[in-house]
């Protein structure tokens, strides 16, 4: 009986283990792109200064940007970085992309923020609704003030500039 | 005995106990899950379907796509799905197609999107050549491959790494070009550079562009050819697509995006004349100043024709220049013709490719008006002074990849891959 019941404890605690890395690995705060959601998230932000970073995974500059965030979360308080993510991948679930987008969330401390992806076969879209004037080179940056006026920035971002607009004001 | 069997009743509650509240959490934990996901059960729906037809092999699952002909009228199409290289032969200029097949080849990971994309040639005794770039373990390193067909494609050669470094570097956008007699020209983008400098803790900007040579037709299958790595330019950006064509001595005419001074971002052009190491000269091609600590994911086109006249296009977002451009030199870049924009800027034309035949200069390009994506096209007839009015070609609903045209004799055909609607092909 001894046998069984350590055999039983084991399968239990494997299938608790199972559950527990899936969870860590997939509770990822993340939404889908839309028009709707980028009005959504505007009408929530209004009064209020923040930052719309787009990222890639074919973009190593975007990654120097991640790490600079994940740098400034460390040193500010959580509500002073009013930051919303968004992955311009434009990939679908089979992808590896897809996988990798998740661990790169989670690696670089970005779950605690609104992470939004480009959907499979819209990227364009959703790039022409974030901005026309917009042709996908990465990183891409909008600096967005208390009226809802976006002004955007392509390139690496400084942490000055990112403190000037978040934090020092 | 009757202790014991109670023990076990007991025993056995909790383990169902137990088991019970692992089971009952599961499905909770999988629910909360969801609720933090915030997919919406549409999009869900979508992604599995398409994920059901892309099991199998089948064109419209294709990102990119590479065309070409061979020299005996084929025109092969090839592109990479789980992890291997699949090809289909027309006979009949793209109307109708052979079924998929998977080339001879071991599988492994394949770069195949945006400006990223395996490569197919020929030679004249059919052979077929193959470049792709293979990811490596970590991030944003990756391996330049090769492998060669002696018998149109039956057998491959096993593929090996044309970088020489041995390291965990970037080694990436691959462009090939192979002569009729099989000599094999390979150009990249290259980390090794930059991956020594950050090692020794120095800092580093941009990847370097490398070329490695070879002839597999002319060796013995005892002696395998071996791939010469030289390094042409260091600076260059690192994720736009390099452009080469043979110019009319033979040489290889290359067109790639530059870093100059502080991330200014313009394309740049070489010469490479064999047998001669050095002096070769690198000429600033487009002056359109764009500025940008980043990646553009656009990169240029190049056609070299008859007279030894180089076409060029490129993209650009700069202080000076904005859109598609188009430029040709009668002096391999010392000196350029003024630039013409090409396309409509706020439909986001983008990713041209320039092609001269016979006696048309064509160029082709993408844009997206906010509904669908559309494939463009004008043409020159004299030269590249002016331009035909831009016609729309064709148009696609769920992406777009992007355009390139080929030649069959005469002929040019643009080849435009629509993920998950089909691939484009239509003579020019």
């Amino acid at each position: 009986m001894n046998k069984h019941l350590s055999a039983y404890f084991t399968l239990g605690l494997f299938l608790l283990c199972c559950a527990t890395a899936q969870a860590n690995y997939q509770a990822v705060n993340q939404q889908a792109f839309s028009k709707l959601s980028l009005e959504e998230i505007k009408q929530k932000h209004l009064g209020k200064r923040w930052l719309m970073v787009l990222w890639s995974l074919e973009c190593p500059a975007c990654f120097k940007e991640l790490e600079l965030i994940k740098t400034l979360k460390l040193e500010h308080p959580r509500e002073a970085l009013n930051i919303v993510f968004i992955n311009a991948d434009d990939t679908d679930d089979t992808d590896d992309a897809n996988n990798e987008r998740k661990q790169v969330i989670n690696s670089y401390d970005m779950k605690s923020f609104v992470n939004f992806y480009f959907t499979d076969g819209q990227g364009d879209l959703n790039r022409y609704q974030i901005d026309p004037l917009w042709y996908g080179e990465l990183p891409r940056s909008y600096f967005v003030n208390e009226q809802g006026e976006f002004h955007g920035k392509s390139g690496l971002l400084d942490k000055s500039l990112i403190k000037k607009w978040l934090i020092e004001k | 005995m009757v202790i014991e069997l109670k023990m076990n009743k007991i025993n056995k509650s909790l383990v169902l106990v137990f088991l019970f509240v692992i089971s009952a959490w599961l499905p909770s934990s999988q629910a909360l899950m969801l609720k933090h996901d915030h997919q919406p059960s549409a999009v869900k729906k979508e992604n599995l379907i398409t994920d059901n037809k892309c099991k199998n092999a089948e064109v419209k699952c294709a990102k990119t796509m590479t065309s070409a002909f061979a020299p005996n009228g084929d025109l092969w199409r090839l592109w990479a799905q789980q992890q291997k290289l699949w090809v289909q032969i027309s006979q009949d200029n793209g109307v109708s197609f052979s079924a998929p097949k998977s080339l001879a080849i071991p599988a492994e990971k394949i770069s195949a999107r945006n400006e990223n994309r395996p490569k197919i040639a020929f030679d004249n005794a059919g052979g077929v050549y193959l470049s792709w770039a293979t990811p490596r373990e970590r991030k944003y390193t990756a391996d330049v491959r090769f492998s060669y067909s002696k018998d149109y494609g039956n057998s491959f050669l096993k593929p090996i790494t044309v970088n020489n470094d041995n390291l965990l570097a970037g080694h990436s956008f691959n462009e090939m070009l192979v002569t009729a007699n099989g000599e094999v020209s390979i150009v990249w983008l290259d980390g090794r550079l930059s991956h020594q400098l950050r090692k020794q803790g120095k800092k580093s900007n941009g990847s370097a562009l490398f070329l490695a040579q070879a002839n597999f037709k002319e060796a013995s299958s005892d002696n395998l050819a071996v791939f010469t790595n030289q390094q042409l330019a260091n600076g260059t950006c690192v994720c736009c697509r390099i452009a080469m064509d043979f110019n009319k001595k033979g040489d290889l005419a290359i067109l790639w995006r530059h870093i100059y001074g502080d991330n200014i971002r313009e394309f740049a052009l070489l010469t490479h004349i064999k047998n001669e190491e050095t002096g070769r000269k690198i000429y600033q091609v487009s002056h359109d100043h764009w500025k940008i600590n980043g990646c553009p994911h656009q990169g240029g086109a190049i056609s070299v024709d008859k007279e030894n006249r180089y076409h060029m296009v490129w993209f650009n977002q700069g202080e000076l220049g904005k859109g598609i451009f188009y430029a040709s030199s009668g002096d391999q870049g010392k000196t350029l013709s003024q630039p013409i924009s090409v396309g409509t800027l706020s439909q986001q034309a983008s990713h041209p490719y320039v092609n001269k035949n016979n006696e048309n200069i064509d160029i082709v390009w993408t844009q997206f008006n906010g509904f669908e994506h559309q494939l463009w096209h004008q043409r020159s007839i004299n030269n590249g002074q002016s331009f035909s009015k831009a016609s729309l070609l064709a148009t696609a609903q769920k992406g777009s990849d992007r355009p390139f045209i080929i030649n069959k004799g005469k002929t040019s055909y643009v080849s435009w891959q629509r993920p998950k609607q089909g691939h484009w092909l239509q003579a020019l």
